[in-house]
């Protein structure tokens, strides 16, 4: 086997987990909270694609459209009935806090949904394009990667262009400063949380496809949300495209050449790595740590 | 004086306890999961309390010690549990320094988040490698241990209650000691701190060590009490975050914080558990046993007590994030 093929489905893969980060990286900017429930609201966002394809019969791709406005709306209501409220608490508090909420998302999904693992088959679930010199690249994977690249498009755009994404960087660049300059930074920490949860579940819904469903599946996406940011630099979002990538590869490599049973420890090695060698990720500033 | 006297009648009743209940093991194995659980999350408290370091991964520490002294048990039967322990505490000792190395330079969340990723390392590690029984565990079948009786869970009782009293000493001489001053004022300020002289990272690590050396120890314990570990039960994230919530329950950085909390919640878990709490709503007549809610509780209420445990946290973070001691604290 060449080493393309890993190479290639990793990045496909890691635009996917890259979409998980970004929404982290959101959060963290706008709000300095670590979302320790992220994973969790990407186990939720599996579960809608699921039922929606196996209830409402729409297609995961196309059931986005319905998901990504109520996962904002739930991410959005999060905020202002639990997250604002420690804002300014200890971080430690704060983590407790999302860790708490995890809980109760992934244990009620455990009582409603059973444990037994859920799989979502589509027409197209094992088609796969074959490219030249033996290399394969499953079309579930290769949709989900497009779709991951457009969903970002509109968000740097909207980031970049719009009065509500100008005045998110601006929270996220000072908090204080930009509540100074008339910004409603309660409602852009709503917004952000909202949109932090809407990629989440985006993501898990993407991923549905070629995943096992299970109530608990957050807990390794969340891990690996995680060393994306601090990849890529807590709080930057082009560091965590870049560090989902980069993870999706380092993950696809490993389990090649290493066994799939060691994948994630090389994931949490790296993320060591990276805060023994540059804690300030690729992207972020340095002395942004505290 | 008066302090005294309470601490004594506390302890006589504590050792008394076994006496007056009798043999039952039920009883006894609650109780013992309250002292451990208690003692879990008081030398957490050392850390995360007086040097205001969260760890999210002090499963870890515990499984060290646990692992290694079942891992030590089942290849040379005759060794003494006591090197065991040792055996583990060094094992523990190496996952802590190398944490430590890496973030103690670090501030914010990164404490959190590396501790959670050192936890993973040792629990895809134990769950990968051969010699750790992998995804089988490891079941310890015969042991001696002094030759006591092992049918009764007395001895356990008493191992137990022994390290929960040390940790509490250690808490208690920590809080008036130059080095527990110094963790206190790392907490409150680290800056601050720093530019008084405390070498911030050797008090960090100090502390680390001495947690997880405890945590280590009740590992060990707890290996040779169940006699049969694997890593969801002695590795998962799981078991960080119920050590992490019975401190915050409780009081954290408070010295009896963590026994009020392990009092609480461990009792609350069982009855969850047992289904002694559905039972006991049927019984009162307050759910109909043939009923829809009725069945749907007696099936799942067993699996709910990690959901109880959410809702507590937040409930918990939202209303009393000072603890059930912080509460009276306030008051005075």
């Amino acid at each position: 086997m060449s080493f393309l093929q890993p190479l290639l489905s990793g990045i496909l893969t890691g635009g996917v987990y890259a979409l998980a980060g970004i929404g982290m990286s959101l959060v963290f900017g706008v709000m300095n909270i670590s979302n320790f429930a992220h994973g969790d609201l990407m186990m939720l966002g599996m579960y809608l694609a699921y039922f929606a394809f196996t209830l409402l019969h729409i297609d995961p791709y196309l059931s986005l459209v319905l998901i990504l406005p109520t996962a904002f709306l739930f991410g959005y209501l999060l905020e202002r009935l639990f997250i604002n409220r420690v804002i300014n608490h200890p971080h430690q508090n704060q983590i407790l806090l999302t860790i708490g909420l995890g809980l109760i998302m992934s244990n009620t999904a455990l009582l409603a949904f059973t444990s037994d693992p859920k799989i979502l088959t589509t027409s197209y679930s094992s088609s796969a394009f074959n490219l030249p010199g033996g290399i394969s690249i499953s079309a579930p994977l290769l949709f989900s990667f497009l779709i991951t690249c457009v969903i970002i498009a509109i968000l740097y755009i909207f980031l970049s262009k719009s009065t509500t994404g100008m005045a998110l960087r601006a929270t996220s660049q000072n908090r204080e400063a930009a509540q100074l300059m008339g910004i409603n930074v309660a409602k852009m920490s709503a917004i952000a949380f909202g949109l932090g949860t809407a990629l989440a579940a985006t993501a898990g819904a993407l991923i549905a496809p070629t995943y096992y469903i299970h109530p608990l599946a957050g807990h390794s996406f969340l891990l690996k949300a995680f060393t994306i940011c601090v990849l890529g630099g807590l709080g930057s979002v082009v560091g965590a495209g870049v560090g989902g990538i980069i993870i999706g590869v380092v993950e696809a490599m490993s389990a090649t050449y290493l066994s799939s049973d060691w994948k994630d420890v090389v994931v949490f090695v790296l993320f060591l790595a990276v805060l023994l060698l540059r804690p300030q990720g690729l992207f972020g500033k340095k002395g942004g740590q505290s | 004086m008066k302090q005294i006297t309470l601490l004594t009648i506390l302890a006589a009743a504590a050792i008394a306890l076994p006496l007056v209940i009798g043999e039952n093991p039920y009883i006894t194995g609650i109780l013992i999961s309250v002292l451990m659980m208690a003692a879990l999350s008081s030398a957490w408290n050392i850390l995360g309390g007086y040097a205001g370091q969260y760890s999210f991964g002090h499963a870890a520490y515990f499984g060290a010690g646990a692992y290694t002294t079942l891992i030590l048990l089942t290849n040379y039967p005759t060794l003494n549990p006591l090197i065991c322990m040792a055996v583990g505490i060094i094992a523990a000792s190496i996952i802590a320094l190398i944490t430590g190395a890496i973030v103690f330079r670090l501030r914010g969340h990164y404490f959190g988040l590396a501790s959670i990723a050192v936890a993973e390392i040792v629990r895809l590690s134990v769950l990968n490698f051969d010699f750790t029984g992998g995804a089988q565990g490891i079941l310890l079948s015969d042991v001696s241990l002094w030759g006591l009786d092992l049918n009764s869970k007395n001895p356990f009782y008493y191992a137990m209650l022994l390290v929960l009293a040390v940790t509490l000493g250690i808490t208690a001489y920590l809080r008036t000691s130059k080095t527990g001053y110094y963790l206190q004022a790392i907490r409150e300020d680290q800056d601050a701190a720093s530019s008084l002289g405390i070498n911030l990272s050797f008090y960090k690590n100090k502390s680390l060590l001495l947690s997880a050396a405890l945590t280590s120890v009740l590992g060990s314990l707890y290996g040779l009490y169940i006699r049969f570990i694997d890593t969801s039960a002695v590795l998962d994230l799981r078991l960080s975050i119920e050590i992490i919530l019975t401190a915050i329950i409780g009081g954290v950085g408070t010295l009896w914080g963590p026994v009020v909390g392990a009092l609480l919640l461990v009792p609350l878990a069982e009855m969850l558990r047992s289904n002694l709490l559905g039972d006991a709503l049927v019984k009162a007549g307050l759910v109909s046993e043939t009923s829809a809610l009725g069945i749907f509780l007696k099936e799942n209420l067993a699996h709910a007590h990690v959901l109880v445990y959410g809702i507590i946290t937040v409930l918990c973070i939202l209303y009393l994030p000072k603890g059930i001691l912080g509460l009276f604290r306030r008051t005075k």
